[in-house]
């Protein structure tokens, strides 16, 4: 009995050492500890990944020869419609090309793409938080824009060796300015992550949408970005405008909700936007000397 | 040790009994006094108490609402809100942060073995610091030009040596803040799109820095976006003096009583601040236009900040206004004034009206110089005011201004002569180069004379001679009641609910010249000590000099009444489509069809081949009358140039009145002056397509 109690005590202060000892120690062996503990972790998100890469195989190989002849069949029709807009885009891009040439403009390259599998959502933060399977050692660095094709899927919130954390759009950390679709004198709107509830459709809040600005007829009017704030390039898609724009009683502007374009619960592979030059935002981030 | 046996625990003697009964009742008492207080406080008291104990531990955040925006009677915006977006610093979030920085700089004081330690001082100086160092972080991301050229600062000097003014912490609002509006935020930067006085370059630059900021800055942190709105004016300094302008406000806004949390005394309240209407319609119309406040209960610690937010209610915008100007002929009349200068390339001091002949509305009120009422839609800095102060731009001449009207006025002369039938519309009169009144010759402004002249000629020509031979066979008395039935000296802009009401009215546009308006006569001159009336004021009177002062809204709205065959014209600067034309006070003018029409002949011929003849626009009959009147600037005479009418003269929609104070130095004559002017209001009107309905003259 008192063999029991003493090994009671014991335990309880060595949790009160443990957490003493943590309080006290200084910042930067705590920051070295988590990362560390990140690294500790990265190879079982890895493996994670690669796992689901792995059963998604199977499951695809698991298909009847009918089922295959059909998708494939509908892959080729895709192929072709893709391989049309693909000409269309290539006829663009030398016009582009040679209209530079004539006005003599050299465009400098502003981002680097990298691409990277999803390796894990991160729970903690409600489903808002995706795991990325690229880090520091393939050139990400905070703060860069994550895309899916023309789509924004966030931005990159912490970066670790071999993984890097993106806040999702619809995460109440992620913020950035847009166009509205049919908004002849393109003034900027706010879009905001929404915190969810629990597991409910995870949405973004778009606001400060001007009083006389009316949706298009027909379609959900398509939110892109202004390239403005000096991080997410121009024209990328955020998503759509949810129903209408609602007012609000403070007056002049209305509300709205953001529709996500791409399935942000279903993302396997997105790529990073890496800022060729270093953003003000970065350097904040990073907590360097500025002036 | 035993007690002795004969030891006395109760007491025996009846003084003893006596003495521990009334300890008994005593403590009773002090008992049920304490047991009854309890009671009190807890059954009776007790909803008081809570609600003291709930009112020490909350307050209530008003928030002002957004103003309701103004248009034009076609619908464009003539005032409206912008979104402000502001950086606040949350000073309960950076307690932490300040205090760490008081305890290094007390450190610092210590080390320098200070004697006496001003903590106060200390702990100031550890807020600036902290605020200071966000507020480069802001600068830092939000001003793309300087830190492209800034030089990188040296080792643990994160902070500019010397930065300009809006980059650094202001003490003194600091100061203010912690002592009036503790519990909210912290204003780093006022507006983001416009940060500073070299900042934006151009209107995107304003846009970019606002993008930058909500793209690059954490949204996280002690240091928040904050939006609300703010009154601006997208035309700047067109109409000004009809918009008039905003300023701040602290007052609790009226509705506040309405809010059952904030009816106890003991509840804290802070407010933020309003903007109330200062001048012009902004002001005359400010219980319209500012809508009711929102109000927001929060628990506060016990430092006195926000808490958490307990209720809240949303602000209601105002309601908003139609104009009845109309923006195209505004812009138009100011543009055309602005190109009236001095020798020195200095616009001269103007205004002109345009009124719609049968409802009165004002389709342009312009006056010169003019203002930005942005620059002054918050706090006025000294430099702003003394800049509009010094070029004279408060004064509204339009409704303000107080001029003599010169032979404008000649019309009223001639039907004062007429109604009283010492003249006819076809009597001719002998013109010569001067008329003689007493001892004195009143010159004609032809040196030879116009001859034989009648009513019709005398309104192409301006002939003085015909006037002051009128004018004094109709006498003083006559002339003055002409003026006053058509209303020279009536206040305007006083507008009811129906032109039949009497009840109360309302004042459109605040400060009107009513108190001045002068229509002369024998008692005025005895009242302001200038002697006796005599036959040389008469004279003067009738060509419209002399002590009579109107203002031009008066002459446009005479200009209207004459062209409906009237004698009053109620202008208004409300669009109503509902108006039915009729006019408070307003009476048939009391000439038979040939006066009338030989005064709108005489009018039409001004513009065809008289003095009016620069404002004749081919294939648009105009009736109108110039004049040129004198008048005293720093002591020295000088000229006013004014025209008045209305057009088509066949069919009149709409009338005007162009005013412009000469200088000393320049050659500022009635129709040379002010006709280009009438010419491109009615081009620009002709050209509106807008016809209103129209009854032919009568």
């Amino acid at each position: 009995m008192d063999q029991n109690r003493q090994g009671a005590r014991a335990s309880y202060v060595a949790l009160a050492v443990f957490v003493a000892a943590w309080i006290l120690l200084p910042s930067a062996v705590r920051r070295f500890n988590r990362e560390a503990f990140v690294e500790f972790q990265a190879p079982a998100l890895h493996l994670a990944g690669k796992s689901r890469d792995l059963a998604t195989f199977w499951e695809k190989k698991s298909r009847s020869t009918e089922e295959l002849v059909a998708a494939g069949r509908d892959l080729a029709r895709i192929n072709a419609a893709l391989e049309l807009k693909l000409k269309g885009l290539e006829d663009i891009r030398r016009e582009n090309q040679r209209l530079r040439e004539v006005t003599r403009y050299n465009v400098p390259a502003e981002y680097l793409s990298v691409v990277a599998r999803v390796a894990t959502r991160d729970s903690s933060s409600w489903w808002q938080r995706i795991v990325i399977r690229k880090g520091r050692n393939d050139g990400i660095r905070p703060g860069a824009p994550v895309v899916f094709g023309d789509t924004v899927v966030g931005r990159v919130t912490a970066v670790h060796l071999t993984t890097s954390e993106v806040d999702l759009v619809t995460s109440p950390g992620f913020r950035c300015t847009a166009y509205l679709e049919g908004d002849d004198q393109s003034r900027i709107v706010l879009v905001n992550g929404v915190a969810a509830h629990s597991l409910g459709t995870a949405k973004a809040r778009v606001s400060v949408i001007p009083y006389d600005y009316l949706l298009p007829a027909g379609t959900p009017a398509r939110v892109t970005t202004t390239g403005m704030g000096g991080v997410f390039p121009s024209g990328l898609t955020l998503g759509y405008l949810d129903g209408g724009a609602y007012a609000t009683q403070v007056g002049n502007f209305k509300e709205s909700l953001l529709v996500p374009s791409r399935d942000l619960y279903n993302l396997q592979e997105v790529s990073v936007l890496v800022p060729l030059i270093q953003t003000p935002g970065e350097a904040l981030m990073q907590g360097e000397q500025f002036q | 040790m035993r007690e002795p046996a004969d030891t006395k625990v109760l007491p025996s003697t009846p003084v003893e009994k006596l003495r521990l009964y009334a300890v008994f009742a005593l403590f009773s008492l002090g008992f049920l006094y304490v047991v009854g207080g309890l009671a009190y406080r807890q059954l009776i008291q007790s909803n008081d108490l809570k609600e003291q104990s709930d009112n020490q531990s909350r307050r209530i955040v008003l928030r002002p609402p957004a103003r309701g925006r103004i248009y034009d009677r076609n619908g464009f915006v003539l005032v409206d809100n912008r979104a402000r977006w502001s950086v606040k610093a949350d000073l309960a979030a950076l307690q932490k942060e300040i205090r760490v920085e008081y305890l290094r700089l007390l450190a610092a004081e210590r080390a320098r073995q200070a004697v006496q330690v001003d903590t106060e001082r200390v702990m100031e100086l550890a807020r600036v610091n902290v605020l200071q160092g966000w507020l480069n972080k802001v600068w830092f991301v939000i001003d793309e030009d300087q830190r492209k050229s800034a030089r990188k600062p040296a080792p643990g000097k994160a902070t500019p040596l010397d930065p300009p003014g809006e980059r650094k912490v202001n003490i003194e609002e600091l100061r203010k803040h912690l002592r009036e509006r503790r519990a909210l935020p912290f204003t780093l930067v006022a507006d983001l799109a416009f940060p500073a006085a070299n900042l934006p370059a151009g209107p995107d630059e304003g846009v970019k820095a606002v993008a930058r900021f909500i793209e690059q800055f954490p949204v996280e942190g002690p240091i928040r976006l904050e939006s609300d709105i703010i009154r601006t004016y997208p035309h700047g300094g067109m109409a000004a003096h009809v918009l008039g302008y905003v300023k701040d406000s602290d007052e609790l806004p009226p509705n506040v009583e309405d809010i059952a949390e904030v009816r106890s005394e003991t509840l804290q309240k802070l407010r933020q601040t309003g903007k109330t209407g200062a001048a012009g319609v902004e002001l005359s119309f400010n219980h319209v236009l500012k809508g009711l406040s929102g109000w927001e209960l929060w628990t506060k610690t016990s430092s006195g900040y926000n808490q958490t937010r307990l209720k809240y209610s949303e602000p209601v915008q105002g309601s908003n206004i139609a104009l009845s100007l109309d923006l195209r002929i505004q812009r138009t009349t100011e543009r055309a004034l602005a190109e009236i200068k001095d020798t020195q390339g200095v616009p001269l001091p103007a205004a002109a009206v345009m009124l719609d002949v049968h409802t009165g509305e004002i389709l342009a009120l312009a006056s010169q110089p003019t203002f930005d009422p942005n620059r002054l839609a918050g706090r006025i800095t000294a430099a702003d005011y003394d800049e509009v102060e010094k070029s004279g731009a408060w004064l509204n001449r339009a409704t303000q201004g107080l001029y003599p009207p010169g032979s404008t006025f000649k019309i009223i002369t001639a039907m004062a002569g007429m109604r009283r039938k010492v003249v006819d519309w076809d009597d001719i009169l002998e013109c010569g180069a001067f008329y003689r009144v007493g001892d004195r010759d009143f010159p004609e402004h032809e040196p030879v004379g116009y001859g034989d002249v009648d009513l019709d000629k005398m309104l192409a020509i301006s002939c003085n001679v015909w006037n002051y031979q009128v004018g004094l066979r109709a006498g003083p008395d006559a002339l003055a009641a002409e003026a006053r039935r058509f209303g020279l000296d009536a206040p305007l802009l006083e507008s009811s609910a129906s032109p039949d009401a009497d009840g109360p009215t309302i004042t459109e546009l605040p400060y009107p010249a009513s108190r001045g308006l002068v229509v002369p006569d024998r008692d005025y001159k005895l009242r302001i000590k200038a002697g006796p009336w005599q036959d040389g004021d008469t004279a003067n009177f009738s060509i419209g000099q002399g002590y009579l002062l109107t203002s031009p809204l008066h002459m446009a709205a005479f200009a209207a009444s004459l062209a409906r065959g009237e004698t009053r014209t109620v202008p208004t600067i409300i669009h109503d489509p509902s108006r039915d034309g009729r006019h408070r006070g307003s009476t048939p003018i009391g000439l038979n069809k040939a006066q009338l029409d030989a005064i709108r002949g005489g009018m039409v011929r001004c513009v065809e081949e008289g003095t009016g003849r620069s404002a004749r626009i081919p294939g648009l009959p105009i009736a109108a009358k110039t004049g040129t009147s004198e008048y005293f600037k720093n002591r020295e005479k000088a000229h006013l140039a004014w025209m008045i009418g209305y057009a088509p003269a066949d069919r009149p929609v709409v009338a005007f009145c162009v005013l412009v104070e000469g200088q000393l130095d320049t050659n500022t004559w009635g129709g040379k002056t002010a006709g280009p002017v009438v010419k491109q209001m009615l081009e620009t009107w002709a050209g509106t397509g807008e016809q209103p309905a129209a009854e032919p003259a009568r």
